[in-house]
């Protein structure tokens, strides 16, 4: 029987909205971290898209920096960003279709690790509409210090049913 | 453990696509894993999907894909299905199969349209080889859970020798942030 991905722990935002969703203690047992994110910001209005992040042991220093290929639905292009928190790609907000939340994962290898922790992720936002975000992201955060805890921050608050689940994966042999 | 087979369709007849019905309903995601040639004599083929055999048009999609020359994206609305990713085909490079992941989140809620995200990549050895970022947005007036998938090569099919494999991932349950 396969255990190599195994769940720690999901938050879901019964109803209302939430600043933030943290994961603290993360277990340091795993091999690798990865996190499923469906989350949409209602709070915002006058906005289709909405920007999500996502900060590491609550370090809110300039340590984070990202490097995107993004698609509309008409364009492309491709550009690095550098912050307080790595970019992970769009929210729908009030003036996106209703009840529509977006499609993110996150992968982050060896976070128990004395390296810099590069993390991969992938995400959709989606709409009824020609114009979308999606982005395919490598994301750096120059740390050397073991991943204890995950903050995933929207752009002002996240919207009732947004739920994100972190998981452990473990490599052979353990 | 987590991520459980739900079921898996290998196709053994050349110009049929997989159906899968009566998924259960106690995980939290589901991803879909595909490994298929379309049947049909043509150029690459797009991947067409219905959720719970809806004909209506209640589907959007867009992708990001790169093709070995250039990027693009491009979308369709209001549709009466969806396309997740491209496909080799019977024209193609001999013994070439595509492979595609499809994550589906919370496909249970009845507060959720369900948007699917797929990685999607067809090298072929030749021009005509693609890869890209799928996206999906199935929009029912009446949001339901998803019971039924019908995916494939539209009517091409796919060619005999094509899997497609359903999984079910769970998690723990925590309520409030």
């Amino acid at each position: 029987m396969s255990v190599f991905l195994q769940p720690i722990y999901t938050q879901t935002i019964a109803s209302g909205s939430t600043g933030s969703i943290t994961f603290n203690n993360i277990p340091q047992t795993f091999t690798d971290l990865k996190l499923e994110i469906s989350a949409r910001e209602n709070t915002v209005t006058g906005q289709t898209f909405v920007a999500l992040y996502l900060r590491f042991n609550n370090d809110s220093s300039s340590l984070y920096s990202d490097t995107r290929l993004y698609g509309s639905g008409t364009s492309t292009n491709s550009s690095r960003l550098s912050g307080n928190a790595n970019y992970l790609g769009s929210d729908e907000a009030a003036n996106s279709t209703a009840n529509t939340f977006n499609s993110v994962s996150a992968y982050i290898p060896n976070y128990t690790g004395s390296n810099y922790k590069q993390m991969i992720s992938d995400s959709v936002a989606e709409n009824n509409t020609t114009g979308i975000d999606m982005f395919l992201n490598a994301n750096l955060y120059r740390s050397t210090s073991a991943i204890t805890s995950i903050q995933v921050l929207p752009q002002i608050t996240f919207s009732g049913y947004t739920t994100i689940s972190l998981y452990g994966i473990l490599r052979q042999g353990i | 453990m987590s991520m459980f087979p739900i079921a898996s369709i290998t196709i053994t007849s050349n110009g049929t696509n997989p159906t899968f019905t009566s998924i259960p309903q106690n995980f939290k995601h589901l991803q879909l894993r595909c490994y298929l040639r379309a049947a049909g004599a043509t150029s690459y083929q797009y991947v067409y999907f219905r959720l719970n055999g809806d004909t209506g048009n209640n589907y959007t999609y867009h992708y990001l894909n790169g093709n070995g020359t250039s990027a693009v994206s491009s979308a369709s609305t209001n549709q009466g299905y969806g396309l997740i990713g491209y496909c080799a085909s019977n024209n193609n490079t001999t013994n070439v199969f595509s492979t595609e992941i499809i994550d589906i989140l919370d496909y249970t809620s009845t507060n959720k349209n369900k948007t699917l995200k797929a990685l999607s990549g067809m090298d072929i050895n030749a021009s005509g080889s693609n890869t890209g970022l799928w996206s999906a947005l199935w929009f029912p007036s009446t949001i339901a859970a998803i019971t039924q998938i019908d995916i494939g090569p539209d009517s091409y099919g796919c060619l005999a020798g094509s899997r497609f494999d359903l999984y079910g991932i769970t998690t723990s349950n925590a309520t409030g942030a």
